[in-house]
């Protein structure tokens, strides 16, 4: 940084107290933004029916690169883990529950990580979801593409197997 | 398994190693503190990412370094397969972490552990028949979670998932009924495979077991029994009959684990039983018979892996021969006759044929004999 030149530090500088300004949490997904609600829950042309649950704002960057998601987000802030004290009530869950009363998705998609936390996390929202007749899905797992079955570890494999579906 | 070359970084006393040790039998003497059982841990590291003298796995990193480093080539008996395993355990600020390679790349512990299987024999294994639970459960998890790794995966869900419904259990106010239902739920599901496969892997290893013990003490003794005892009894040994008598548990034991505010029932709180001639061998077996049936139990969790990969597991007994007489040591070894590569550390010489002896002393390795 010292040998650079005077104007590159400002510019750097500027923008972390611009991330600071300007970025700011959206009011209905609670996704990162410059303008509340952010440009996704505006964008009429998104599917308002279905509703992807993710842990962080992150993810919705990983599932938008794929542009094979139409609907709109909303982020829990993390996931359920006592062991660390965040229950329910730290994340918005609460919110989830009121978004889906008054927005009435048809289904709500669950894509948290196949992990424990992600796996309980999805588990729960699911018992809590179901029974308002909405319909709760959960992103599928399985082999990686241009992956080889005889490299596929064997607990990914039986999995791809469970979730296995006609043709 | 033949580990052929073993290099340690940093590693509790040593500083640097590169050795390329015997395909058979590798005597390791020294007085104690030179390095004798770390460099018999290294090995166990390196095979199945655990020690098994500590389970802060911090310690192993070297006085005044950050990270330790042990790395391996390993060959396969029959189809002279090469593996080069790598496990690094690096000292962070709050936490230490263990990351492992596996050819060269980055492999998660899931997909590393079963590569280089080994079987451990430590002075503590003594206590298997009268010592605490504990003791046999780690036993059924070090072979089946070498043996199969979607028994690791089993297990590994199911410890977090204990973990969570204690830290529920515990903190929670008011308790959160939806929650705990999840994580009753993750238990049934996992710990119901990890029932089943120790029931199965009990009725193998008692086989086992019981040949060698009649081998090692004659008919005099009777036959050795082992039987599972899981904390949940079940009828059926299927999917469905484990997960009901454990929903049931649940459902009985609710309210005490809403008061006590513990995880009560599950396989967490799994024994074995000993028997020798239908006698509970903890409280009416001699010592003699109880450390026989450790050693039985020895030699049948190796045949167990042997079996299984077709490929004899690789033997560390850790100051553990020293401990028997000299007739009970030949007849251990001679048992184990077909194994493939052992490592044997003792304060005193050892009188085992055919072995490669290497004296330690201060981290340095030299061969004797």
């Amino acid at each position: 940084m010292l040998n650079r030149p005077r104007a590159e530090a400002q510019s750097l500088a500027d923008a972390i107290i611009a991330v600071k300004d300007r970025v700011r949490l959206c009011s209905r997904c609670f996704s990162l933004t410059e303008e509340d609600p952010c440009l996704i829950c505006t964008d009429v042309r998104r599917d308002a029916t279905v509703l992807c649950v993710v842990a962080e704002a992150k993810d919705i960057y990983a599932l938008e690169r794929t542009s094979a998601f139409r609907g709109r987000y909303h982020v829990l802030g993390g996931l359920i883990s006592p062991m660390d004290g965040i229950g329910p009530a730290q994340l918005r869950v609460k919110e989830l529950i009121d978004r889906v009363a008054r927005e009435g998705p048809r289904e709500v998609l669950i894509a948290t990580n196949p992990n424990a936390e992600g796996e309980a996390t999805a588990l729960y929202l699911s018992r809590l979801i179901s029974p308002s007749g909405v319909s709760v899905t959960r992103l599928a797992y399985g082999l990686p593409i241009g992956g080889d079955l005889d490299y596929a570890d064997e607990v990914t494999l039986a999995k791809a197997l469970e979730g296995r579906r006609a043709l | 398994m033949i580990l052929e070359r073993l290099i340690l970084s940093e590693v509790r006393n040593y500083e640097s190693l590169d050795w390329m040790p015997s395909a058979r039998l590798n005597v390791i003497v020294g007085a104690n503190a030179q390095g004798k059982s770390n460099l018999l841990e290294a090995i166990a590291l390196l095979g199945t990412g655990k020690s098994f003298r500590t389970s802060a796995s911090g310690e192993v990193v070297r006085q005044s370094a950050a990270v330790a480093t042990i790395f391996g080539e390993a060959r396969q008996t029959a189809s002279s397969a090469r593996v080069r395993l790598g496990c690094r355990i690096t000292l962070g600020s709050r936490s230490v972490r263990k990351t492992y390679t596996v050819n060269g790349h980055a492999a998660r512990y899931a997909g590393y552990l079963g590569r280089m299987r080994v079987v451990s024999f430590v002075p503590g294994h003594l206590q298997l028949v009268t010592g605490p639970p504990s003791l046999r459960r780690a036993l059924l998890n070090a072979a089946l979670a070498q043996d199969s790794a979607p028994y690791y995966a089993a297990l590994a869900a199911y410890e977090r998932a204990l973990t969570q419904k204690g830290a529920l259990l515990r903190d929670a106010a008011p308790l959160d009924e939806a929650l705990l239902a999840v994580y009753n739920e993750r238990l049934v599901e996992t710990g119901g495979r990890l029932m089943l496969a120790r029931r199965a892997f009990t009725v193998e290893l008692e086989e086992r077991a019981r040949t060698a013990y009649r081998s090692f003490a004659g008919a005099s003794d009777g036959w050795l029994g082992l039987a599972y005892v899981p904390n949940i009894a079940f009828e059926l040994p299927t999917d469905a009959g484990v997960q009901s008598a454990f929903r049931a548990q649940l459902q009985l034991l609710g309210a005490a684990e809403r008061s006590r505010r513990a995880a009560l029932c599950g396989p967490h709180r799994d024994d074995l039983r000993f028997t020798l001639g239908g006698e509970a061998l903890a409280a009416y077996g001699s010592q003699g018979q109880q450390r026989t049936a450790v050693l039985a139990v020895k030699v049948a969790e190796f045949g167990f892996l042997e079996a299984r990969s077709g490929d004899a597991p690789i033997l560390l007994l850790d100051d553990v021969l020293s401990e028997l007489d000299s007739e009970r040591r030949l007849a251990f070894l001679q048992a184990l006759g077909g194994y493939g590569q052992a490592f044997i550390s003792s304060t005193g010489p050892l009188e085992v044929p055919d072995a490669a002896v290497y004296r330690v002393r201060a981290a340095t390795l030299d061969q004797v004999a």
